[in-house]
């Protein structure tokens, strides 16, 4: 197992926002948080990332194991730097007064000198075309799918073993996120573990092998995709009937 | 025509000193969104220590020459400011962004810092004032009827190096990528494996390492040293970084020289006792007609 939480516990202040989950992600596997606006997933996430202070939300039970080792003792930028997990955050977050290009070398700052980057950085240009186009561009000028590519981008520029990825299809067009959802399928067949969280749970439980919806800070259910597509009270509460 | 020269000349001098102790108080805020109210005496902290780090060259312990002096002060002088600020940092600032402090407590305690540098310089070395030795030897050049000396020389173009450094840094280096993607969003930060805390320290390298520099420089330049000398002269060099556009490395240094000519200018006209006053207005009409400042951007993409 690459990734395990188990029985998390997670509060903001006095707000219990997760209330003792447990899922766990195997190597080479995609596997999907789905749930509702609000449910815990970016919550998860970021307990996982392990944000600075103050605005970490607080683990107060359970345990979060990389490769069966607690990290929750580790300090954030060495989750990316030591362990190789990359989060592509909610809302992107890209460096928008940074180009393209800066954005991309900037995920390299803790990376080995000897490290082939210039391999990687066409990798990510043959992933995402447009990026190449708009290289040198300031990336607050790139639209919003282009945006969302920079951002997975620039986490896979980090090295990164495990991806974790939060709502990537958030505000893009059917088209693009489509198009988005091939590549991390290409991704994933290219040997990168995929943690994705989405709302729009049709596309990601047809992208990935397993998947746990997520209530109120609560599992409600898990399986595989094929289980969860045909389990009736997922379909009725996620899929729209 | 030779006046004009020789007071553009003095507003060159003047600027660079403005724009070296500007450029801290910028980077400072650029990345911690902190207005570092103590830099005037850091700027302070840096003459006192070429002071002392040079006596002890001339000295009869080590005695060596005074261009050698000078040539081992400078560097020594800026990591040992650079250590001053960085100290601060960790003591009193660092803490206080764990806790998640507001702003407000953040510039009272920076106001506080400067405060205790000064009266901890009273307390330890009175009141008196230092003489600072003579360095290099002074020459002057006379061209027409301009008067030149190697040590207005200097300043200015240190200054311009200066300037070109950190655009270099800026622009070209991974550090200096995050030191404006911080300025962006410091949240995404940790999550690209760059420890937060490592950047804001070279920030504070950078910043004081400069005005210790433009501390020696200055001391060099008018040799008498008093705890309270960094006041005013920080007081101008943050108004001319706010008037350029806080955040904005050019801007620092646009203020600064801004400001030098417009004191230099007024002088040439009124006496000098009317200096302050009107550069202190022009500045201020000028943030009045843009608040953001010459190169400030209206929101938070500085650097
Ligand atoms: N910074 C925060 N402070 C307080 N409560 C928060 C914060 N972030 C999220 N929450 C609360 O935690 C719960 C889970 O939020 P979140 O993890 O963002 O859900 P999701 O990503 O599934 O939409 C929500 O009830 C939300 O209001
Ligand atoms: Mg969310």
């Amino acid at each position: 197992m690459l990734l395990q939480v188990e029985n998390l516990e997670v509060k903001y202040g006095n707000i219990q926002a997760l209330h003792g989950i447990s899922f766990h992600v195997n190597e080479g596997e995609i596997v999907t948080l789905i749930g509702a606006n609000g449910a815990g997933k970016t919550t998860s996430l970021y307990s996982i990332t392990r944000l600075p202070p103050p605005e970490a939300p607080r683990v107060i039970g359970g345990d979060i194991k990389f490769r069966g080792e607690s990290i929750l003792k580790t300090r954030p930028s060495d989750v990316v730097r030591k362990l190789h997990l990359a989060l592509s955050p909610e809302g992107r977050r890209i460096f928008g007064n940074l180009s393209v290009m800066e954005n991309l070398k900037l995920a390299t700052y803790s990376r080995a000198k000897n490290a082939d980057l210039d391999h990687e950085y066409e990798r990510i240009f043959e992933l995402f075309p447009r990026l190449k186009e708009r290289r040198n561009q300031r990336s607050e000028s790139l639209s919003g799918g282009e945006q969302q590519m920079l951002a997975v981008g620039r986490a896979l520029m980090t090295g990164c073993k495990l991806l974790l990825l939060d709502e990537p299809s958030m505000g893009l067009a059917p088209v693009l996120k489509y198009e988005l959802f091939r590549k991390l399928k290409q991704l994933n067949e290219e040997g990168m573990t995929i943690l994705l969280v989405e709302q729009n749970a049709n596309l990601a439980l047809h992208l990935a092998h397993r998947g746990y919806v997520l209530d109120t800070g609560n599992i409600a259910a898990a399986g595989t995709s094929e289980e969860l597509l045909g389990n009736p009270e997922v379909k009725k509460a996620y899929l729209g009937g | 025509m030779d006046f004009i020269i020789q007071n553009v000349l003095n507003a060159l001098q003047w600027g660079s000193f403005y724009a070296l102790i500007a450029l801290g108080y910028t980077l400072v805020y650029g990345v911690l969104r902190l207005i570092n109210f103590a830099h005037g005496d850091i700027f302070m902290v840096g003459a006192y220590i070429a002071f002392f780090v040079s006596g002890f060259l001339l000295g009869p312990v080590i005695g060596l020459s005074p261009a050698m002096a000078f040539a081992v002060t400078v560097p020594l002088t800026m990591a040992l400011t650079s250590l001053v600020g960085v100290t601060l940092e960790r003591i009193a600032y660092r803490p206080l962004r764990r806790k998640g402090a507001h702003r407000l407590y953040v510039v009272i305690t920076a106001l506080m810092c400067g405060l205790i540098l000064e009266y901890s310089n009273l307390a330890v070395l009175g009141a008196s004032r230092l003489k600072f030795p003579e360095l290099i030897e002074k020459q002057i050049w006379h061209l027409g009827g301009v008067t030149l000396t190697n040590l207005k020389v200097l300043v200015i173009a240190t200054a311009i190096v200066v300037f070109l450094f950190l655009q270099w840094v800026v622009t070209r280096t991974r550090v200096g990528m995050a030191m404006r993607a911080i300025s962006y969003d410091k949240f995404a930060i940790p999550l690209m494996g760059i420890p937060s805390d490592n950047i804001i320290v070279f920030t504070f390298i950078l910043g004081s390492g400069f005005a210790g520099l433009a501390g020696l420089l200055f001391a060099m330049s008018y040799p008498v040293l008093e705890p309270f000398m960094g006041m005013l002269i920080g007081w101008k060099a943050f108004i001319a970084a706010v008037v350029g556009g806080i955040g904005d490395i050019k801007g620092a240094f646009v203020g600064g020289f801004l400001l030098g000519f417009i004191e230099v200018g007024v002088v040439t006209v009124f006496p000098s006792t009317y200096r302050d006053l009107f550069a202190f207005t022009i500045l201020l009409l000028i943030l009045w007609m843009k608040p953001t400042g010459l190169f400030g951007m209206p929101q938070s993409t500085k650097i």
